[in-house]
């Protein structure tokens, strides 16, 4: 059976990625000291088929750096930067982008702001979810998110995605954030809310 | 992803844009002038429902029957794969872009299937590209299409068309 969410579960779910990805937003700032906003995060639970399109243009050439979840949940946080995006992020942190360096220095900010989310998440619901080391790639955000999802998803064919959008104020920097967890993991993060049946 | 487009008419392009570990698995009729392109995700169904092209183990038995339908001849089908990469180096747990290109690879012998060319492994993600009446390419993420096989060996016009996805 495939799992289907209801409203009210995708309400608590973009509820859960709101607090988890301001956490993250207030991080990100203290990192750079600069005003970071954070949009309304969108969750979504879409066919394997349509899933990519929904985080962006498959073709743009994004960085993305991924962390695999270890501990109560499986999946993977992805933060996804446009080029112009990676390259002011690196600016401001005084290093080239698309260097070692500069990839190094990316796979920080996701380590920094994925232990800041995964952090809220888990005093949310009780679960221990800690990131792996990062990895950095640069590449088309279709081959960069569909592999990912071909892990997460697996033989399930739906994928739930959430997307929160930190934006630094006055830059041309956005980082999406995306949590991929697998189809048990939704389950254990609906569970402490109360909200864990799946329905057809 | 787990999709997959057949078709006969001159200029029709089909695209599967952003193949990671995923594969652009190609197969085509020359003479009768079909191809088509599958979205191959995992290398076996396990029994698990889902669209068959998501499946290399299904995704080549349907997707001859869908170029038969179409017009082709089984017998003089050919198969390029697209894909397959490893995009995360020490990734999440298993090499799925080496195991999915195993996977075509057995189910295409089994199919008696020629595989013509492959273009897969590395770590960089790839676009497979066929172009009804021109040719089939693969394009490095940031890079230059290399055209793999040509298909005009008819008097084709060579007229450009977005006509289906196989994202």
């Amino acid at each position: 059976m495939t799992p289907r969410y209801t409203d009210m579960q995708l309400d608590a779910l973009r509820e859960l990625a709101n607090i988890a990805s301001g956490t993250a937003a207030t991080s990100l700032s203290q990192l750079l000291g600069r005003d970071v906003d954070l949009n309304v995060p969108k969750a979504f639970s879409l066919p394997l088929a349509d899933a990519v399109d929904a985080t962006g243009d498959p073709e743009e050439i994004v960085t993305g750096v991924a962390l695999a979840l270890e501990g109560d949940i499986e999946g993977v946080v992805l933060l996804l930067v446009k080029s112009q995006g990676a390259a002011t992020l690196c600016g401001l942190l005084g290093v080239e982008p698309n260097t070692e360096v500069g990839d190094s220095a990316m796979g920080e900010v996701g380590n920094i702001l994925g232990a800041a989310y995964l952090m809220a998440l888990s005093s949310m619901t009780g679960l221990s979810l800690l990131p792996s080391t990062p990895f950095v790639v640069t590449d088309m955000l279709g081959s960069i998110v569909a592999s990912l999802l071909a892990e997460t998803v697996g033989h399930g064919d739906t994928a739930l995605v959430l997307d929160s959008e930190l934006d630094i104020t006055g830059e041309p920097c956005a980082i999406s954030f995306l949590l991929l967890p697998n189809a048990g993991g939704v389950n254990d993060l609906l569970a402490p809310l109360g909200l864990s049946e799946a329905t057809a | 992803m787990g999709e997959l487009a057949v078709s006969n008419r001159v200029g029709d392009e089909l695209v599967a844009i952003g193949l990671g570990s995923c594969i652009g698995l190609a197969m085509i009729d020359r003479d009768a002038g079909v191809a088509g392109l599958a979205h191959v995700v995992l290398p076996e169904s396990q029994g698990k429902p889902g669209p068959a092209p998501k499946f290399a183990d299904l995704a080549v038995p349907d997707m001859i029957g869908k170029m038969v339908a179409a017009g082709a001849n089984k017998r003089r089908l050919e198969a390029l794969m697209i894909g397959g990469a490893r995009m995360f180096s020490v990734g999440a747990s298993m090499d799925i872009g080496s195991r999915n290109a195993d996977a075509v690879r057995s189910a295409l012998r089994d199919a008696g299937i020629s595989l013509k060319t492959e273009e897969v492994g590395g770590n960089r993600g790839r676009t497979a590209r066929i172009i009804i009446g021109f040719d089939v390419s693969s394009q490095l993420a940031g890079g230059e299409r290399t055209s793999l096989m040509s298909l005009t060996a008819g008097p084709g016009s060579v007229g450009r068309r977005e006509a289906a996805k196989a994202v």
